[in-house]
């Protein structure tokens, strides 16, 4: 009996590697195409022409009034020439609204629309007097979160493609044009949404919302993050976009087609995750349609986001991504291994499903299961330490093979001396795993116990150099 | 990382439960294969025999049933030795390879750097100046600098016209520079014939058009684009009759970067109308679009009889640039087509009755603000009606004043100048 456990643990660990070696290899493969597709991309064609779709932008904005201002700025000076701005003011209880309200010279308009998704009563919409703010619309609206918020602006908007923006990003300022770019691509499969890569913006130097110089981050954990987000974005969602079994595109930033949103009932407002639950709901519903669609992904730089850097804040993120996570898995389990979903049914949810739910509670076992056999003294010590070396030396290498994909695309951190801080920290960062596997065992607990909400994440600001008009983009 | 966490702990247990195993001594095999492993016979017979104790795993070799130290089978323990060492190596190289890129990158750009002012000074000195063909030939030695300077010169001849642009033509072709980018056209990978056509479309050489006309058909798609794009560029007669062949979907990206072009180098005009009949509606569509940006208004009739295309892509925009375009005897056609059409459709139709507003419509309008449900379409139908002028505005008030239906909120939002 204890043969075959320990043969099924170790084909496990085999799968799991085999499951990294692939993925890179795909990445790899889909990141080279990428890249030498765009070497000939003109994007100023897309700035200037008459033909380039309108884009609607919505964020939504919760008691930000010392940064609203700086951060619709950015948004109206966004690289691309056709799109407007909406704004959603959900219910803040500090003066967000007035301050928008008095900067932008905002009056409320008779506007006339339909709640194609229920959302909280919209208490009236602004726009402004100037011309020179023509781009943009403000909603007020009875507070509900930020999923309610977005579907708000969808209904307000009018244009076939939004993009939706996460409260605490700053953007880049070509952003836009390269993610409308696969729909205009759009060829026998209708595009539905795309994402790109999210970057960590802690101890960047950052003015007026926009990024004047990148570090690696000084603290351990925002570095370690700065990793695993370059191993997730690089490695896993480039790979998993060229396999069609793309789950996820991130709030933070993520362009989607609206018609498809509405008929799919907009973004979820039960589930803390419901970036991940829309698009396997459009996904869902296109396939159930029969209609040939694709989610798609650009390895580009999109926008910076600021990541936890104290154990308590990364603790709140990860176990409501959990718990995001084991909603939308539990709410769309129709797709396991159905084949009507074709690579979603059969290799992309199954995947989320063992390694990224599953995972960490089988972990969690094994943590327990070990320190049993370090108190009974029944461990076989010399076996343990080669077993340590492989999963360490494997863990290692996967990280170091990340950032050189960062190396040879983005190039982003400039410094020598940052790569080789980057390159410690995947030396230093399989020691962290049993507190993930601790917040992802406490995700799983507060679903149980039926935790809902946000919890609340400390955001430290971010780097200022000189004297600072620096402000953290948050809408 | 809760991904790697599995991998760490799976691979634990594997240890953990492996300690149920019956624990053995080192045997003879082991020893024998340890000796030849220790190297105390250092012969490349001995070493192979070893070799074959440890990876040639047959049925009957024993060593799959036996035991080492570690209490497992040795296959299994050699296994783990051999992933950990290819790991480490991996690890090693990969770091090598960042560090030797980062210092190759640094010293290209630094190379790069020094090279465009070389040859931006040179070439601003042979266009207006006495700079000698000799003296770009000394400094671009090698194909990396051969490919700096064909990137230089079309950069340059971007900007130039005339006499200039032919001057720097002349030295491309006198540098024997084109013979490159010929070269490159007719390379088996995409992305080096890319190059190639880019370079010989700015530089005008139709040398390697037969490779070009080849790239058309291509399932590539970046590939055919540039073809597409070069041969409107090197095609002086019909830079445009590619449309007639095209049978592959012609995307919007593509046609916004054709738009560009023309645009930018001023191609000459074809009358788009001839393509408003093509097989492929994706032609149809940018034809329409053409035909819009470049008000060929001539096409007014081809239009009108495109209503009625049995592909709603086609349908939409023929609506929408009949409206742009001021086409006012496709109103009747569109207010018959109205009830058949899909919701996208039906929406152009009103916004492009509102753009040409008539009269004879406003009942129509009205109708469709009494019996639509959709708010969109009751605006824009009330935009169209109020852009009859007083007439519209007229009859707006008298709506308001109606009893069947609360027309204020729709009127206010439609009259409200800041919304649009």
């Amino acid at each position: 009996m204890g043969f075959i456990f320990a043969n099924i643990f170790f084909i496990i660990t085999l799968i799991l590697s085999a499951s990294y070696l692939i993925l890179g290899i795909f990445s790899a493969m889909a990141l080279r195409r990428y890249l030498r597709k765009n070497s000939y991309v003109k994007y100023d064609s897309l700035v200037l022409s008459p033909l380039s779709p309108k884009i609607s932008i919505i964020a939504a904005a919760f008691n930000e009034s010392k940064t609203i201002i700086d951060n619709v700025r950015t948004l109206l000076s966004l690289y691309y020439n056709n799109f407007e701005v909406i704004l959603v003011n959900d219910g803040s209880t500090d003066n967000t609204l007035e301050e928008i309200k008095e900067h932008y010279e905002l009056t409320k308009v008779n506007y006339y629309f339909d709640y194609h998704i229920p959302c909280e009563r919209i208490r009236g919409v602004y726009k402004s007097k100037n011309p020179s703010y023509n781009r943009l619309i403000v909603i007020d609206k009875k507070n509900g979160g930020k999923a309610d918020s977005l579907n708000a602006g969808i209904n307000i908007c009018q244009n076939s493609l939004f993009v939706s923006i996460d409260a605490d990003s700053i953007i880049e300022t070509d952003s836009i044009l390269k993610l409308v770019k696969p729909f205009l691509e759009e060829k026998e499969r209708k595009v539905i949404g795309a994402g790109g890569v999210i970057r960590i913006v802690n101890s960047c130097d950052v003015e007026r919302g926009r990024i004047r110089e990148i570090h690696l981050p000084g603290q351990i954990l925002p570095r370690l993050q700065v990793l695993e987000y370059t191993r997730a974005f690089l490695l896993g969602r480039m790979a998993w976009s060229r396999l069609d079994g793309l789950m996820l595109i991130s709030g933070a930033m993520g362009i989607f087609d609206r018609e498809t949103v509405i008929k799919g009932g907009g973004y979820s407002i039960k589930t803390v995750g419901e970036d991940m639950e829309l698009v396997l709901r459009m996904r869902r519903r296109m396939a159930e349609e029969g209609v040939k669609y694709e989610v798609t992904y650009i390895p580009d730089p999109l926008c910076w986001t600021q990541v936890p850097s104290d154990i308590k804040s990364l603790q709140t993120q990860r176990t409501r991504w959990t718990r995001g996570l084991v909603e939308s898995l539990w709410t769309h389990r129709k797709i396991f291994f159905n084949k009507t979903y074709d690579r979603l049914g059969l290799l992309g949810y199954p995947f989320w499903f063992f390694f990224e739910w599953l995972a960490p509670l089988i972990a969690f076992l094994g943590f327990i299961y070990s320190i049993y056999l370090v108190v009974t003294n029944s461990i076989n010590w010399p076996f343990y330490l080669l077993l340590f070396l492989f999963v360490y030396t494997f863990a290692v290498s996967v990280s170091i093979w990340a950032i050189l994909f960062e190396e040879i695309t983005y190039h982003k951190y400039k410094k020598k001396r940052d790569v080789l801080k980057l390159l410690s920290a995947a030396l230093l960062e399989p020691f962290f795993y049993p507190m993930h596997t601790y917040f992802a065992v406490r995700g799983n607990l507060e679903v149980l116990r039926g935790k809902k909400g946000w919890g609340k994440a400390v955001r430290k600001g971010f780097a200022k150099k000189k004297k600072p008009i620096h402000r953290p983009l948050a809408v | 990382m809760i991904r790697f966490t599995l991998l760490l702990i799976l691979s634990l247990l594997s240890a953990n439960v492996g300690r149920a195993y019956p624990s053995s001594s080192v045997t003879h095999d082991t020893l024998k294969a340890a000796t030849f492993l220790s190297g105390t016979r250092d012969t490349t017979e001995k070493a192979k025999t070893a070799l074959h104790y440890i990876f040639l795993f047959k049925g009957e070799n024993q060593w799959l049933n036996k035991k080492n130290y570690f209490e497992k089978s040795l296959v299994f323990v050699n296994a783990l030795i051999a992933a950990i060492i290819i790991s480490i190596t991996t690890m090693i190289i990969l770091l090598v390879v960042i560090l030797l890129n980062r210092k190759r990158m640094e010293k290209e750009e630094k190379l790069h750097q020094y090279l465009l002012e070389k040859y931006q000074s040179l070439i601003i000195n042979f266009l207006f100046g006495n700079a000698s063909p000799e003296e770009f030939r000394s400094i671009a030695s090698d194909t990396y600098r051969r490919q700096v300077l064909i990137d230089q010169m079309v950069d340059v001849s971007l900007n130039l016209k005339g006499d200039e642009r032919k001057k720097i033509q002349s030295l491309y072709k006198l540098l024997s520079l084109d013979k490159d980018s010929i070269a490159r056209a007719y390379k088996h990978r995409w992305h080096k014939k890319i190059k190639g056509f880019r370079e010989l479309a700015f530089m005008n050489i139709k040398d390697a058009n037969v490779a070009i006309y080849k790239a058309l058909n291509s399932t590539n798609e970046i590939l055919r684009m540039e073809a597409q794009i070069a041969l409107v560029r090197l095609c002086d007669d019909n830079p445009f009759e590619f449309l007639s062949h095209l049978t592959s979907h012609f995307s919007i990206w593509e046609q916004i970067t054709l738009h560009d072009l023309i645009i930018q180098h001023n191609i000459p005009l074809p009358s788009f109308q001839r393509w408003l009949t093509s097989p492929n509606p994706t032609v149809v569509t940018f034809a329409l679009r053409m035909i819009r940006e470049f008000e060929q208004k001539e096409s007014e009739d081809n239009i009108r009889e495109i209503l009625i295309h049995p592909d709603p892509s086609v349908r939409y925009l023929a609506v929408q640039v009949a409206g742009d375009l001021d086409m006012r005897s496709t109103l009747e056609t569109m207010k018959h087509m109205y009830k058949n059409q899909e919701y996208k459709i039906c929406l152009e139709i009103i916004k492009s009755m509102g753009k040409m507003p008539d009269i004879s419509m406003m009942g129509f309008l009205k109708l469709v603000i009494d019996k639509e449900d959709d708010v969109q379409l009751q605006i824009e139908a009330t935009k169209a009606i109020k852009n009859n002028g007083e007439k519209g505005v007229k009859a707006l008030v008298k709506l308001m004043t109606s009893e069947y239906k609360n027309y204020n909120i729709i009127i206010k939002h439609v009259l409200d100048r800041r919304i649009f």
